[in-house]
């Protein structure tokens, strides 16, 4: 397959998603293809309802698409055993979640160390430094052994990108990763984000619906009623 | 995975604290109960081996099968030899001997069957600490024709300390005799059976009686009823080429054994019944807690953790839970348990006897490793299905909880 797609890193191929909300049918994507590439700091904007949290869904193997195909890093994920796809997320992707969901019991260092203890290829040597590092990089290293709730949301979310970031994933997934701060804040965030895309070439995917969000983004891709409008 | 799930035990105190006491009620109810019944079994035993039947018993070969039609024919001629062979044995107290006859007893206006004994009274009282002595003094070794009766007989034939009784007897070559005793004393053992029949005289006068030289038993008293098996074994061995047969206490005692087999198999049930309580009332909290934490479930899965580890993860939290459950009720129920048996619980009396006794909790090893066991086995157990149903969650529902 050495065609056009090398270079993306992600690629959607006529994904469609169908709910069933009670004994209705909603379809959330319909016919959405798509191609990201390497690097890229890329925002997925669109009303609620629009689509958007469903294809970040789909593109970071939580949920599986009614039709299409997804292809991470050439990949296909259709058809991966649910530990295939777990190992998927643990090595290749990274996900920043609006709700931060850090671990209530772990300190902030520990929920950063958390997804290293999972591959069992890091040694402590190694987990130690990337801990470490990735603190010092999201300017958390004061706060290292507080739990999440002696922290303020936006310190939540910069542990919780450290912790996206700490087992050097491919892409890293942000679903309305500002939602929950205020703007200045947000804004800080989404500076973190970019310079890390910028100094690591780590590909960011985010969804928004902030306006102010979407101007720092390379690339907006607009959806709404589960289809792409450019 | 230790340490977050040694910490997720402590984050929702007070479902812990409830699923914790769910299991210590439990764990302390099987050692409470259990110890009670051991105590029983303990007390049960030692009544029957101090009241008459002793530690181990040597006969004749044949006598248990056929004595009592012809009693006379399966005597020990030489029990002499037979003291000097068991003697020598460690953790043997003493030996003693006895003859066993029936006859009548008689007051000067009725009769009444008993069951007699020839024994011998100062070794016999080392045994017989559990017989009671109602009315007068035990038999004496100088009382030549003194008498010892069960309270039955007392009460049957009006019969009180001083007063005189005559045992009719046959003798080995069928004549009829009969000799007359004082009463001196009045006992109870743990037998009501036995009380409505027994006479105890000492050995030399019974032998007069029955015209002989022999004894019928040889009883053995021993330092510690653990001992019974090896040294029934030793004795068997050295005593079971001469023609002997040697018989344990719990042989000789078939209302003992059936008593423990009911008990036990009472206690069994009792114990099923708990795990069952345990387990449906820690699953219904851990399936509470399992619902409020889908959210990090979902979060756990988005990270990379495959389902086993989630099933792992919730198992090892309950495991750990249900170990700390158990270990705080063995605490609290051995504390509990030596309150119990400092104050004593008044027992009525049981099935065939006439004296109440006071029971008291017996802490066995074995009852508090079935305990710990118990409690840590409901926990795991309540967990399986909730475990299962947490690793199972399709991710995006599981995230949806977390807003």
């Amino acid at each position: 397959m050495k065609n056009e797609s090398a270079e993306a890193i992600v690629e959607a191929r006529a994904v469609g998603k169908e709910y069933a909300l009670g004994k209705q049918t909603v379809t959330a994507l319909f016919n959405v293809s798509l191609m990201i590439n390497k690097g890229e700091f890329m925002a997925l904007a669109g009303p609620s309802g629009s689509g958007k949290s469903t294809l970040l869904n789909l593109i970071g193997c939580i949920d599986t698409p009614t039709s299409g195909r997804i292809l991470i890093e050439g990949q296909d994920i259709s058809g991966k055993t649910p530990d295939e796809l777990a190992d998927l997320r643990l090595n290749t992707l990274g996900f920043v979640f609006q709700t931060f969901n850090l671990l209530p019991v772990l300190s902030a260092w520990e929920n950063v160390e958390y997804p290293l203890l999972q591959q069992r290829d890091v040694d402590k040597k190694t987990r130690q430094e990337r801990v470490q590092h990735y603190l010092n990089v999201v300017g958390l290293e004061r706060y290292a052994h507080h739990r999440p709730n002696e922290l303020s949301g936006g310190q939540r979310q910069r542990v919780a990108i450290a912790r996206a970031l700490a087992t050097r994933p491919s892409i890293v997934l942000a679903d309305e990763p500002t939602a929950n701060l205020d703007h200045k804040t947000g804004e800080g965030i989404l500076r973190l984000m970019k310079d890390l895309n910028q100094k690591e070439g780590t590909t960011f995917i985010f969804s928004t619906h902030d306006a102010r969000v979407m101007d720092m983004a390379d690339r907006v891709i607009k959806l709404a009623d589960g289809q792409i409008i450019v | 995975m230790f340490k977050l799930a040694f910490r997720n035990i402590f984050r929702q105190r007070l479902r812990t604290a409830l699923t914790l006491a769910a299991i210590i009620t439990g764990v302390i109810a099987i050692i409470i109960s259990g110890g009670f019944v051991e105590d029983v079994f303990v007390q049960l035993r030692e009544a029957t081996i101090h009241s008459r039947v002793g530690h181990v018993q040597i006969l004749r070969s044949g006598y248990i099968e056929y004595g009592r039609r012809e009693p006379s024919r399966y005597m020990i001629e030489q029990p002499k030899d037979v003291l000097g062979i068991v003697q020598s044995i460690s953790h043997v107290q003493a030996v003693m001997t006895r003859v066993n006859f029936s006859g009548l007893a008689n007051n000067g206006r009725a009769d009444l069957p008993i069951i007699g004994e020839g024994i011998e009274p100062g070794k016999e009282a080392r045994l017989g600490t559990a017989t009671i002595i109602v009315a007068g003094r035990p038999l004496r070794d100088g009382d030549a024709f003194g008498a010892v009766i069960g309270e039955g007989v007392a009460a049957a034939l009006h019969l009180h300390p001083g007063s005189f009784v005559t045992l009719m007897v046959n003798t080995q070559e069928g004549a009829l005799n009969t000799l007359e005793y004082e009463v001196v004393g009045v006992f109870r053992t743990f037998s009501k059976e036995y009380d409505d029949r027994a006479v105890r005289i000492s050995l030399s006068s019974a032998q007069e009686l029955l015209f002989t030289r022999s004894v019928h038993s040889a009883v053995v008293l021993l330092d510690d009823t653990a001992a019974t098996d090896a040294v029934t074994a030793i004795i068997k061995s050295k005593l079971e080429p001469l023609g002997y047969a040697v018989k344990p206490w719990h042989e000789l005692a078939d209302f003992y054994q059936k008593t423990e087999a009911l008990y036990r198999r009472q206690f069994g049930a009792l114990q099923a019944i708990i795990l069952v309580m345990l387990v449906l009332s820690v699953a219904s909290t851990i399936n509470m807690v399992i619902y409020e934490r889908t959210g990090e479930f979902g979060t756990l899965l988005a990270l990379g953790l495959r389902r086993r580890q989630i099933f792992k993860l919730v198992l090892l939290e309950n495991a750990l839970l249900g170990l700390l459950g158990s270990l705080l009720g063995v605490v609290i129920g051995v504390a509990l348990a030596g309150i119990i048996s400092g104050i004593g619980i008044p027992m009525p009396p049981p099935p065939g006897s006439n004296a109440g006794y006071t029971a008291s909790i017996l802490l066995v090893p074995w009852v508090l490793v079935v305990a710990t066991l118990t409690g840590a086995l409901a926990a795991v157990m309540a967990a399986v299905l909730p475990a299962r149903r947490a690793s199972r969650l399709p991710v995006v529902d599981a995230l949806r909880h977390n807003i």
